[in-house]
């Protein structure tokens, strides 16, 4: 190829890159400044990472799963004190083509309710880690794993809720 | 004529290299873009957010007011846990506290006595409180034993904080006519007109509450 005709290709093959790579300006949207409502809503407890994983298929191997809850917010922990509370339990899909085998939760921290200082619930604040073993068949996965748990606010509750957690987990 | 093909590829390659660096350049400057814009926006919806879920308020705590406020309470029938329907409207003349909870809800666990205790109190003025169950809970109809549980947990609750005033079921459905009920517990305060006199969105305390009670026991009369 000429040289004079190695530079324009460049520059309409980098100008196509860049709007490739550039979606803000151009493809997909953000959200603006003010959120929707429902958005907004579902934001108590937030998935943070592994966004993908690889594993060795058939063999049962650990991940570490972080989640994050918005601050002056707490949520049960797994083994809540009182047996109506609703306790934090991550699941994954039976047919998802991966398999929990176990997880484990972190301990509750004591906490307690301004209105009641006798009583001590079970709760996670900010960041916590919940220590999942999988088994994943061979392949790519894209599986929905759900993180069902309920939030509350020094004088209120909301109602629990189940989020969705999506891992791209590759079984080799 | 070899020497001038061989200055042309190395131009050619000089081309190609610099091409390549270019579009380097280019596709590095996108992928920050990208990433700086995408944390940005994440950081936007983290603080908005925030804002959005400080679920406690009431009308008089700087939090907006229920939008019920100096409105007819809305009117409602639902089953109590017999499953006897109970109107709103059969309780006219009386002052009210229309108290929505849930059994997940520990602020409701820690009200419910304080409750207990004002309706006795004030009973005798023609106090009466409604308690309305309100799960608003995502499981599916498939999940049979989850809500199988959640019924049960419902009476048990009622037992065990010796609830004395009617229960109702089904609060979810009230949500739209009674502001969204995004937190439990909320209360609403009506006086004997049927008018909502006050509101309030997670627990305050006892006084408070009896502090609303005697304005609703007196209003109207």
């Amino acid at each position: 190829m000429k040289t004079r005709h190695i530079i324009p290709a460049a520059l309409f093959a980098s100008a196509l890159l860049s709007t490739l790579l550039c979606p803000g300006a151009h493809g997909q949207s953000f959200p603006s400044g003010k959120p929707s409502q429902s958005t907004a809503k579902l934001e108590a407890v937030q998935y943070l990472y592994p966004e993908q994983v690889t594993l060795p298929a058939g063999k049962t191997s650990p991940v570490a799963l972080h989640f994050r809850i918005e601050p002056g917010f707490h949520i049960n922990s797994h083994a809540p004190k009182d047996d109506f509370f609703i306790p934090t339990v991550f699941s994954i899909p039976a047919d998802a083509g991966v398999k929990l085998e176990t997880a484990s939760y972190p301990p509750g921290a004591d906490f307690v309710l301004p209105a009641d200082p006798d009583t001590k619930l079970s709760v996670y604040t900010g960041n916590f880690t919940i220590q999942a073993r999988l088994t994943a068949e061979p392949g790519d996965h894209l599986v929905n794993a759900k993180l069902r748990y309920q939030a509350c606010d020094r004088t209120a509750c909301m109602p629990p809720k189940t989020i969705t957690v999506p891992i791209d987990i590759v079984g080799k | 004529m070899r020497g001038a093909r061989s200055i042309r590829l190395k131009r050619n390659s000089f081309v190609l290299f610099v091409t390549l660096f270019v579009l380097a350049v280019f596709a590095w400057a996108g992928w920050a873009n990208y990433e700086y814009r995408k944390q940005a926006a994440e950081k936007v919806l983290a603080a908005a957010s925030h804002a959005q879920l400080i679920a406690a308020g009431s009308s008089d705590d700087g939090m907006p007011p229920s939008p019920l406020l100096g409105k007819p309470a809305p009117e409602f029938a639902l089953q109590d846990l017999t499953g006897k329907k109970v109107s709103l409207s059969s309780y006219k003349g009386k002052a009210l506290l229309i108290n929505f909870w849930a059994t997940w809800c520990g602020p409701c666990k820690l009200e419910t006595p304080w409750i207990v205790q004002l309706r006795d109190q004030y009973a005798a003025q023609g106090f009466e409180v409604i308690g309305i169950d309100s799960e608003g809970d995502d499981l599916p109809d498939s999940d049979k034993p989850g809500l199988a549980k959640q019924k049960t947990a419902v009476a048990d609750f009622v037992q065990q904080e010796h609830m004395q005033y009617p229960v109702l079921l089904g609060g979810d459905n009230l949500a739209q006519p009674y502001g969204g009920l995004e937190a439990m517990p909320t209360s609403f305060y009506v006086d004997r007109k049927g008018t909502v006199v006050a509101a309030q969105m997670g627990i305050s305390s006892k006084d408070d509450m009896e502090a609303k009670i005697r304005k609703i026991v007196g209003a109207g009369q």
